[in-house]
């Protein structure tokens, strides 16, 4: 029975860092159609540079995010202007989703090379004084790490609800994404704000390797595992179903957790990439949306 | 017949390269690195030809190659080193591909656009994840077959197989399998309603594809006797590469994955020399903007700037200064 409670409690704590990895995919999925999969590069960026300011530094990874988002805040801002923007061009919202993907399949291998360069091919990771502690309550061990990870995903859910449905920006997201033309005839900049919600985007990703790099560790060509990881919760949560995403994470993360139990610890990822392989085929539309919708925002 | 015998002038250049590498090896001796790339090369053909038979031609990006090409390599390593004759293990190699391909395929064929491309690559993790846990020691040949390695067979099963893909896809694309496959590519919703089975070509596509991969395999396996991580024939970059050779080179065109092949593997041995680890951000950024700006590819671009060359020769500008 103990088994079971600490399971269920690392799952959650798991399943929160993989809602924070698929926050950025979905926004770029859900506003503008485009399928980054240099996301999980980009998560390995923003750890490296979290890394970097630890040994450089000394700052703690946890106090360190404000740098490292406004650190991959403009790398997505480069991302979005000398990648994506071109693509706006192509008529063919499906034309659009494939070209994306093969365009940042480039930037994978730019930034994965670039990064080995600069860091080299070694495995990274912070170790700090708290790193492998854990809280113990009733019996349950939590991690510490996870624990801030938990935190930090329901921030970001937090204030992710609160930017697209309190402020201008939101408004604006939302318009551009229900019709960009429409929305561009009334007023709104939609170049722009598909700039800032890029940003935004990528910055999440950064957010979520300075977790990855403080409770797991990163290697340059590491992305792709996390990238899954992101895809699968958001075609679990629904394409462009924000709102959903948190707990199509923790989802996961029970998922993965009950699989050790059944098949043991090295077929986990496997076991998630077969249960989104099949909710694919049954559930395209994800597990929280009644019906397929365009509009990404369900309020 | 008749499109061969009227293009004769066409194929001359091919038919003397294809000469040129069978008769040399055999009248002069040729060094061991420029074999090994030869035989790479040759893979890099078989693998981007097959992708371009799923990702040019019919429109489905297929990121799930690393596993078929995995499969194939597998199936042909421990069919070799149970006795079966090579080249029965290869061609068996390319029938176990098929199968999984059909186990892959029929789920994946169903998802639409990008959603194919996540679903096989998927599959093709799935894959590596179960095959790393499996073989988790060196996976070699006994010393038997090490005693009796030379590398002139393996370049002429290369340079075979190589040829064997490059007419299948030659041959495929001009049948009525070729039309329907562009019909996919071009609009699916309007050749269902004209009565083309899509699904049906999709598949039929996506096995031939996947018998080219496994060939390739199979010579990947009877050139490499041992490997210390079986999972990385299974790497996602045997998917990544071949993309990027066949985007470079053309996709949907029969030359521009060969051309792109012969780039990718060629010059990242020249840059290689001089830059390390650089010439991979090269081709990345050389990637990125084929796909932005030339999506015909090398190929493509060349009748691109034949065109511009014609429309300035036409022009007044042009006509005054002569």
């Amino acid at each position: 029975m103990e088994d079971v409670i600490q399971a269920i409690a690392s799952g959650i704590l798991v399943g929160a860092l993989y809602a924070l990895i698929a926050y950025g995919l979905g926004l770029i999925m859900g506003i503008m159609k485009f399928l980054n999969v240099a996301h999980g590069s980009l998560l390995i960026l923003g750890g490296y540079v979290s890394y970097w300011i630890f040994t450089l530094w000394g700052i703690n990874p946890y106090l360190s995010i404000p740098l490292v988002i406004i650190a991959t805040f403009l790398a997505g801002l480069i991302l979005y202007k000398l990648t994506l923007s071109p693509l706006l061009k192509l008529p063919d919202i499906e034309m659009r989703v494939a070209n994306s993907l093969l365009i940042t399949f480039g930037v994978i291998y730019v930034l994965d090379n670039a990064m080995a360069l600069i860091w080299t091919p070694n495995s990274r990771s912070i170790m700090a004084s708290y790193s492998g502690e854990a809280i113990n309550i009733f019996g349950v061990k939590l991690s510490l790490t996870g624990l801030c990870g938990l935190g930090i995903a329901i921030l970001v859910a937090v204030a992710l609800y609160f930017i697209l449905s309190k402020t201008y920006l939101g408004k604006h997201v939302r318009a551009a994404t229900q019709d960009a033309e429409a929305a561009s005839l009334c007023g709104v900049n939609v170049q722009r704000t598909y700039l800032i919600s890029c940003g935004i985007a990528v910055a999440l990703a950064g957010v979520a390797g300075v977790i990855v790099v403080s409770s797991y560790s990163i290697t340059p060509g590491g992305g792709l595992s996390w990238l899954l990881i992101g895809i699968v919760v958001m075609v679990l949560a629904g394409e462009g179903n924000i709102n959903a995403i948190l707990p199509a994470g923790i989802i996961l993360g029970l998922v993965e957790s009950a699989s050790i139990f059944v098949v043991g610890a090295p077929y986990r990822q496997a076991v998630a990439l077969v249960i989104f392989i099949i909710v694919l085929m049954f559930r395209p539309q994800g597990l929280f949306t009644k019906k397929r919708t365009d509009v990404y925002y369900n309020s | 017949m008749s499109t061969i015998t009227a293009n004769w002038k066409k194929l001359l250049p091919s038919g003397v390269v294809v000469a040129a590498c069978i008769v040399l090896p055999m009248v002069m001796e040729i060094g061991t690195n420029i074999l090994n790339l030869m035989v790479m090369l040759f893979i890099f053909i078989i693998l981007s030809q097959s992708w371009n038979l799923m990702g040019g031609y019919t429109g489905q990006i297929n990121l799930g190659l690393a596993a078929f090409f995995g499969c194939g390599v597998l199936a042909t390593h421990f069919l070799w080193k149970a006795e079966v004759p090579i080249y029965l293990a290869v061609l068996a190699g390319g029938v176990a591909t098929m199968v999984l391909a059909v186990i892959i395929g029929l789920p994946t064929l169903r998802l639409r656009g990008v959603y194919f491309a996540i679903g096989t690559l998927a599959f093709a993790e799935v894959l590596r994840i179960v095959v790393g846990n499996i073989f988790t020691t060196w996976v070699k040949m006994p010393g038997s077959y090490v005693a009796t390695y030379s590398l002139l067979p393996r370049y002429y099963l290369g340079l075979v197989i190589a040829l064997i893909a490059i007419a299948v896809v030659y041959f495929v694309t001009n049948s009525k399998l070729g039309l329907a496959m562009v019909a996919v590519r071009d609009d699916e919703e309007a050749a269902q309603v004209t009565g083309v089975n899509t699904f049906k070509y999709k598949v039929l596509t996506l096995l031939i594809s996947a018998f080219l991969a496994g060939l390739g395999g199979g010579v990947y396996a009877f050139y490499r006797l041992s490997f210390y991580t079986m999972s990385q024939v299974f790497s996602p970059l045997w998917t990544f590469e071949p993309v990027m050779a066949v985007m470079i080179g053309g996709a949907g065109t029969l030359l521009g994955p060969i051309i792109g092949s012969f780039f990718l593997v060629i010059l990242s041995e020249i840059f290689a020399l001089k830059l390390g680890e650089a010439h991979l951000i090269i081709f990345g950024i050389l990637f990125i903007l084929v796909v932005l700006y030339f999506p015909y590819g090398l190929v493509g671009s060349v009748d691109q700037v034949r065109q511009v060359m014609a429309r300035v020769s036409r022009s007044r500008l042009w006509k005054a200064i002569h």
